[in-house]
């Protein structure tokens, strides 16, 4: 049975995070253009392009998803954002046309989790943005699907390349179930095998008694 | 599940084997078994039979259908179909497998039926597939799986019920929401 | 060896119905199939988890008195062994499920009436609580101290992911169900009923069968 040693938290895919999914934290990582819509007194040091000591109304700054939310809240509009280009109009048109022609690892790679995180933002395309991450995510999945299906003992990195975040996570499913079964009917599944933590272990102990 | 335990549940499938030793009935918690009498045909648990067969104190009979021709009509009945099926036994690929390994000399022509039984799988697996895929574009809710079996089901469950529960989540925010419940307090 | 047989007839519990050991054995695989795909932690089934323990101890102690190479003996420890390892099986995967979701299954433990019955046995909730103080500790022992005073706390009934009922789930009907309502998906779509025949076999949301799961209607595969 394959036992698992450390199950991690799975991203929340949605409008909330998981507070301790690593793959969330990274995507409140993620940089967005946002403008400022209150002055910010004497915080004019954090631009370095300016001696001013306020930071002015209207100015443009980048900032990380998890300090936007801080600032544009149901109470709070300190900042407003600008949509990722992703997600806007003229790349919906590309997903609408053709969905597995995308790069969502360069152009993402938090494509769905953060696009759903934008919908937070009140944004007058919000339906067009929610729909358009269904559309592409139906639009894309046989290909996930039959590539981690039939890929068996084989280098995926080339079939992985243009996947977003989640889409690898349902590819590496995909290769699991079918990894599985084909040690299974090889005949592999009926040995025990050492759990990777105990191997690992041994390997510190020896490598401490080497020193 | 990993395969390996649906190969477990496989192996409680009852199976006759020919024993060539003599012993009484024997009570198992799970229910008795035997007499066993040389030569002469008694059921029992496909993981029983396997284990009496690598000491050399049986012969096992295959199932009736585990037969060329029975199997060849078969793989053309699910080539033909659209849709799965019916199959001989719920676990005829771990049948197949655990029979073939252990026990090919009592059973005629093992390689053709290792590869009869390797086509249906394949057949029904690319059918499985194609349903998955129109599951998914349909955004389906329900789906009946008769005739699947447990090991086709489980090779591409995780998958796809994976595939399935992001999808889920994804258009849960079709609509748009009352108020935000935010999964951490800042 | 036939006297093991009779070991299960005089449970404590009049009240109980009178099950076969092989009718016993049955159930624990069926809860075992339930706990591996159920999303959430579903109620202990510690009656037939005793029962199961009383019959292996029953069989284990006859066994010592056989002899070695006793084909009768052997054949009853490759059983004995195989009855353990769903009952190993079971347990692991409920306790698997106590460590992902620790802070609702005490929760719902909390919030249970007076006379319903506990989800956990007396051992898996005495792991919870204990899982759940030594997550605290850790997390406070390693972070939470040197944080601002007023960011020392985390919330894990938050912070932990609850169990996605969504989700969906492979089945087996046992016995036949009808008028089972699926709602719909899109817009497009209309709320539905599908009727279950007994032995066929279902792709649904969880959510929508967890009665089913839990009255034994249902077998999640």
């Amino acid at each position: 049975m394959a036992s698992q040693e450390y199950s991690p938290v799975a991203a929340a895919v949605g409008m909330d995070e998981n507070f301790l999914s690593l793959d969330d934290i990274l995507m409140s990582q993620e940089k967005l253009t946002s403008r400022v819509e209150t002055v910010f007194p004497r915080l004019g040091f954090l631009e370095k392009s300016s001696d001013e000591t306020d930071i002015a109304v209207g100015t443009k700054l980048e900032m990380p998803l998890w300090l936007v939310k801080g600032l544009h809240d149901g109470k709070r509009r300190i900042v407003s954002v600008e949509l990722p280009k992703i997600y806007r109009e003229g790349w919906r048109t590309v997903f609408s046309a053709d969905p597995n022609v995308v790069d969502l690892q360069k152009l993402g790679p938090y494509y769905y989790s953060l696009g759903l995180q934008m919908l937070h933002f009140d944004s007058p395309e919000n339906l067009e943005i929610a729909q358009t991450l269904v559309q592409t995510y139906v639009g894309r999945f046989r290909r996930i699907m039959d590539s981690s299906q039939n890929a068996y003992n084989e280098d995926v990195s080339a079939l992985v390349e243009k996947l977003d975040v989640l889409e690898r996570s349902l590819f590496g499913a995909g290769q699991a179930g079918l990894n599985g079964f084909q040690c299974w009917e090889k005949g592999h599944a009926s040995r025990i095998t050492a759990s990777s933590l105990v191997k690992n272990y041994r390997k510190r102990k020896f490598a401490d008694l080497e020193v | 599940m990993d395969p390996s335990e649906v190969e477990f549940l496989a192996e409680k499938e009852m199976v006759t084997i020919i024993p060539n030793f003599s012993l009484d009935k024997v009570y198992l918690i799970g229910g008795e078994l035997g007499p066993f009498n040389p030569g002469l045909p008694v059921d029992v648990p496909l993981w029983l039979a396997i284990n009496l067969k690598q000491r050399q104190k049986c012969r096992i009979v295959p199932p009736e259908w585990m037969d060329v021709e029975k199997l060849e009509v078969i793989r053309e009945q699910e080539r033909k179909e659209d849709t799965f099926t019916p199959i001989p036994s719920p676990y005829y690929m771990e049948l197949t497998k655990l029979l073939l390994n252990h026990a090919s000399d009592n059973i005629p022509k093992a390689d053709e039926i290792r590869t009869l039984v390797k086509d249906t799988w394949d057949t029904r697996i690319a059918k499985l597939r194609l349903s998955a895929d129109s599951f998914v574009s349909q955004q389906e809710v329900h789906a009946k799986l008769d005739n699947l079996t447990l090991m086709e089901i489980n090779t591409i469950g995780t998958f796809f019920t994976d595939s399935l529960n992001n999808l889920f989540k994804i258009r849960a925010n079709l609509q748009p929401r009352g108020e935000s419940t935010m999964s951490q307090e800042y | 060896m036939a006297d093991t047989m009779g070991g299960f007839s005089d449970s404590e519990d009049e009240s109980q119905e009178l099950m076969t050991p092989a009718q016993l054995i049955g159930k624990l695989e069926e809860a075992w199939l339930n706990e591996k795909f159920a999303p959430e932690l579903l109620e202990n089934k510690s009656e037939i988890v005793e029962c199961v323990m009383e019959q292996l101890n029953h069989m284990e102690e006859n066994l010592q008195r056989s002899k070695k190479g006793d084909l009768r003996a052997t054949i009853h420890r490759m059983e004995t062994e195989r009855i353990r390892y769903v009952l190993s099986s079971y347990l692991r995967s409920r306790l698997q499920k106590i460590e992902k979701y620790f802070p609702h299954v005490l929760e719902k433990e909390k919030s249970r009436a007076e006379g319903e019955p506990s989800y956990l046995s007396p051992e898996e909730y005495a792991f919870a609580k204990e899982y759940y103080a030594n997550t605290e500790t850790f997390l406070k022992n390693v972070a939470l101290k040197s944080m601002p005073p007023n960011l020392q706390t985390v919330d894990l009934g938050k912070s932990v992911p609850k169990p996605n009922l969504d989700s969906f789930v492979f089945l087996r009907v046992k016995e036949r169900q009808e008028n089972i309502l699926v709602e719909p998906e899109t817009d497009e779509q209309r709320e539905y009923a599908v009727d279950f025949e007994e032995g066929s076999q279902h792709l649904i949301r969880y959510r929508t069968v967890a009665p089913l799961v839990a009255s034994g209607a249902v077998q999640l595969i």
